[in-house]
C-alpha cells in the first residue's frame, strides 16, 4: 500500500489534501473509484493516466521481462549533436507518421535516461492502452531496453524509430533478456562493479584465510586444503570479489554431434546433428554458478559457455558443430 | 608502451614498486584539492617523460649501490650513514614523483591479470569524478572491465590505439574523460550557482555537449531574454565550439543591446561559462553601486 501512495505522490496529479482523504485499507474496488473520483474532479486526461503507467512501471520493473538491443553508427560519422528534446520529437513524429494510431508518452529519468511507453492501434483497430511497450533509453548511448506487452508484429517499426532519432544506422537485437532491468544494464554498460577501492583488494587469499583460521578450533584439519585453495584462486579469478549482476535463466541451444569415446553406437553414426536445448534457471543465476566449484559440485575453472554471460552479454546462446 | 614496461619489470625492482604502492595510498588519503591547476596536454606529456626518467635513474642508482656494496670488501660506515641521508632524499623524491603522477591524473595498480589504470578528472583545480579501466594483459590486450560512462566513445579510441600504443590509448581516454567532466562541471555550476539567471531549465545531453538555456541579463534599469545555445562539436573539448545567442521576444533589439548579445556569444566561446555568468553577477552589482 505504501508503495501506491509512493507511486501517486510521484505523478504529481493528486494533491497532497487529496491523498489524505483516501484510506487505503479498503477493498481495490471501493479505493480504485475513490481514485477515480478524484482523478476527474482534477480533470485527468489521456496523457495524465499514460504518465501514471509510466511511473508504475518504473517502480515495479521488475514484473516485466526486458529485451536488450544495441544500436550501431556508420564508422567516421559526426559528434551526435542531438539533445534529448530533439530525440523525443524525432521519435514520436517517425511513430505517428506511420501510424497514425499511436500514443507516445515520455518521462525523463535520471542520468539523461528517457522512458518511453507507446500504445499501439492500428487504421481499424483503437489503440490498445492496457497492452503498451516500454523503452529505456540512455542518451547518446547505444543500448535501448524494450519490454513489449504483446505480440512483437510493432517492434521493426519501433526499432526503426529509435535508430533514426537516436541517429544511428542500424538496430541489433541483442541475446539478453532478464526481469531485472538493472542488472542488463549493469551488463550492458559494464558496470557491475564501481567501487574501485574494493576492487582488486591488497589482502591476497592467504592473508584472509588466515583470519579465518585464527577463530578455529586449532583441532580442526582441513583436508585437502591445496585444493580448496586453487578453487578459490580461480573462482575469484573468473568471477572477481564483487556482487554479480542478476540474471534468471542462460538457455543453450545445440546442434551438435554426437561424441563418444567408445566406437561405434548407434548415435556416433548418426549423420544429422541432434538438436537439444539446455536451460539453466536460477533466482540468481550468476551467484549460483559461482558458487558451483567451491561447493565442490563442478571442476575450476567452469565452462566458459557459463562463464562468458557477463563479459559477452548474452545469456542465449546456439551452439552448432564447426 | 612506457607505462607497460616501467609496470612490468616488477621482478627486478621489487622492492621500489611496493614502497611506491605504499607512498601511493599516503597519497591517496592527503587532501582532495590540487594546489596548481591542471596543465596542458604538453606539460602532461613532458612531465610523465620526466617521472618515468627520474623512476628509472631511481633504479639504477639503486642497482649500482648494491653492486659496489657487493665489491667493496669492508663496509664503510660513513658510506653507510651518508647512504640513509641519499635513500631519505630520494624518498622525498618518490613522493613528489607520485603527486606529480596524481597531477596527471593517472594512476595504475597491478592486478593478478594484468593492470587497473584510473583516471582522476579535474576542471581548472577542481577535482572531479574519478573512472578506472582494467586491462588483462594478453595478446590481444583487452579490457576486462570499467567504470567509463556508455556515451564516451570507448570502443572507438580502443579500436584505434588499444593494441598498438597503450600511453596514447590512456592519453586519449583522459582527453574525452576530463573534456566531459569538464563541460559537466560548468553546466552543473551554472545550474547550482546561477539558477537566478535562467528564465527556463538547462537543456543538456548525456556528453554535455549540447546545451541550450534562456537568461535574462539586466543593466541599467532594462532587462532583456537571451536565448543560448552551445555546441561543442569537439568532444576533447571544454569551450563550445559554436554558440548561437538569440533574442527572445517581439520587439527589437535597441543597438546597445545588439552589441550585448553579440558580446555574450564570444564571451560564452571563450570564458568557462559559469565564469560567464560571475561576470554578468559582478557587472550587475556594479551597475547597482553606479546608479547609487
Amino acid at each position: 500500500m505504501t508503495k501506491m501512495m509512493t507511486v501517486l505522490k510521484a505523478w504529481e496529479f493528486l494533491s497532497e489534501n487529496q491523498l489524505q482523504t483516501v484510506s487505503f485499507r479498503k477493498r481495490k474496488e471501493s479505493l480504485a473509484q475513490d481514485l477515480v473520483l478524484l482523478c476527474e474532479e482534477n480533470g485527468v486526461s489521456l496523457n495524465d493516466a499514460a504518465l501514471l503507467d509510466i511511473i508504475y512501471t518504473q517502480f515495479h520493473w521488475h514484473q516485466r521481462v526486458w529485451d536488450v538491443f544495441q544500436m550501431a553508427k556508420e564508422p567516421g560519422e559526426d559528434i551526435d549533436l542531438s539533445d534529448m528534446e530533439q530525440f523525443k520529437s524525432s521519435f514520436k513524429k517517425i511513430l505517428q507518421r506511420a501510424l497514425k494510431n499511436v500514443t507516445v508518452t515520455f518521462r525523463d529519468a535520471e542520468e539523461n535516461a528517457v522512458w518511453i511507453r507507446i500504445a499501439w492501434g492500428t487504421q481499424y483497430r483503437k489503440r490498445n492502452q492496457y497492452k503498451p511497450a516500454y523503452v529505456m533509453y540512455y542518451s547518446q548511448t547505444p543500448y535501448a531496453f524494450i519490454s513489449f506487452s504483446q505480440l512483437r508484429s510493432n517492434t521493426p517499426l519501433l526499432c526503426q524509430a529509435l535508430t533514426i532519432a537516436s541517429k544511428h544506422h542500424q538496430i541489433v537485437k541483442m541475446d539478453l533478456r532478464s526481469r531485472y532491468l538493472d542488472s542488463l544494464k549493469a551488463i550492458v554498460f559494464k558496470q557491475y562493479n564501481q567501487n574501485f577501492e574494493t576492487h582488486n583488494s591488497a589482502t591476497p587469499l592467504q592473508e584472509r584465510r588466515l583470519g579465518l583460521d585464527i577463530n578455529m578450533d586449532s583441532r580442526i584439519i582441513h583436508e585437502n586444503r591445496i585444493e580448496k585453495d586453487r578453487v578459490q584462486r580461480v573462482t575469484q579469478d573468473i568471477f572477481g570479489d564483487y556482487s554479480q549482476p542478476r540474471l534468471e535463466f542462460a538457455q543453450y541451444k545445440l546442434e551438435i554431434k554426437f561424441k563418444s569415446d567408445l566406437n561405434g553406437g548407434i548415435l556416433a553414426e548418426r549423420e544429422e546433428p541432434l538438436r537439444c536445448l539446455v536451460k539453466f534457471s536460477s533466482p540468481h543465476l550468476l551467484e549460483a554458478l559461482k558458487s558451483l566449484a567451491p561447493a565442490g559440485i563442478a571442476d575450476a575453472p567452469l565452462s566458459p559457455l557459463l562463464t562468458c554471460i557477463p563479459s559477452k552479454g548474452m545469456n542465449y546462446f546456439k551452439i552448432k558443430h564447426k | 608502451m612506457e607505462l607497460e614496461k616501467a609496470l612490468s619489470q616488477d621482478e627486478s625492482k621489487g622492492g621500489v614498486l611496493a614502497h611506491l604502492e605504499k607512498l601511493e595510498t599516503q597519497v591517496n588519503r592527503s587532501r582532495k584539492k590540487l594546489e596548481e591547476p591542471q596543465g596542458a596536454q604538453a606539460v602532461e606529456s613532458s612531465l610523465g617523460t620526466k617521472i618515468r626518467d627520474k623512476l628509472r635513474s631511481e633504479v639504477k642508482q639503486r642497482q649500482a649501490r648494491v653492486a659496489v656494496r657487493d665489491t667493496s670488501v669492508e663496509p664503510d660506515q660513513t658510506l653507510e650513514i651518508s647512504e640513509q641521508k641519499a635513500w631519505e632524499r630520494k624518498r622525498e623524491n618518490v613522493k613528489a614523483i607520485l603527486q606529480a603522477y596524481r597531477f596527471t591524473g593517472l594512476s595504475g595498480k597491478l592486478t593478478s591479470r594484468g593492470v587497473c589504470v584510473c583516471i582522476h578528472t579535474a576542471f581548472e583545480g577542481t577535482l572531479l569524478d574519478s573512472y578506472f579501466v582494467d586491462l588483462v594483459i594478453q595478446k590481444p590486450l583487452r579490457i576486462h572491465h570499467h567504470s567509463i560512462p556508455a556515451f564516451i566513445p570507448l570502443e572507438e579510441i580502443s579500436a584505434k590505439y588499444l593494441q598498438t600504443n597503450i600511453q596514447h590509448f590512456l592519453f586519449s581516454l583522459c582527453e574525452y574523460l576530463n573534456a566531459y567532466a569538464g563541460r559537466k562541471y560548468q553546466a552543473d555550476q551554472l545550474q547550482r550557482d546561477f539558477a537566478a539567471f535562467l528564465a527556463g531549465p538547462l537543456q543538456r545531453n548525456s556528453l554535455c555537449n549540447v546545451l541550450s538555456f534562456t537568461y535574462k541579463v539586466e543593466l541599467r534599469g532594462q532587462a532583456f531574454t537571451f536565448c543560448a545555445r552551445l555546441l561543442y562539436k569537439d568532444l576533447t573539448v571544454t569551450l563550445p565550439t559554436d554558440v548561437t545567442v538569440t533574442h527572445q521576444g517581439m520587439d527589437t533589439l535597441p543597438t546597445s543591446w545588439e552589441e550585448q548579445r553579440a558580446s555574450h556569444e564570444n564571451l560564452f566561446c571563450t570564458k568557462a561559462l559559469h565564469k560567464v555568468f560571475a561576470s554578468f553577477t559582478q557587472r550587475e552589482k556594479l551597475d547597482m553601486s553606479l546608479v547609487h
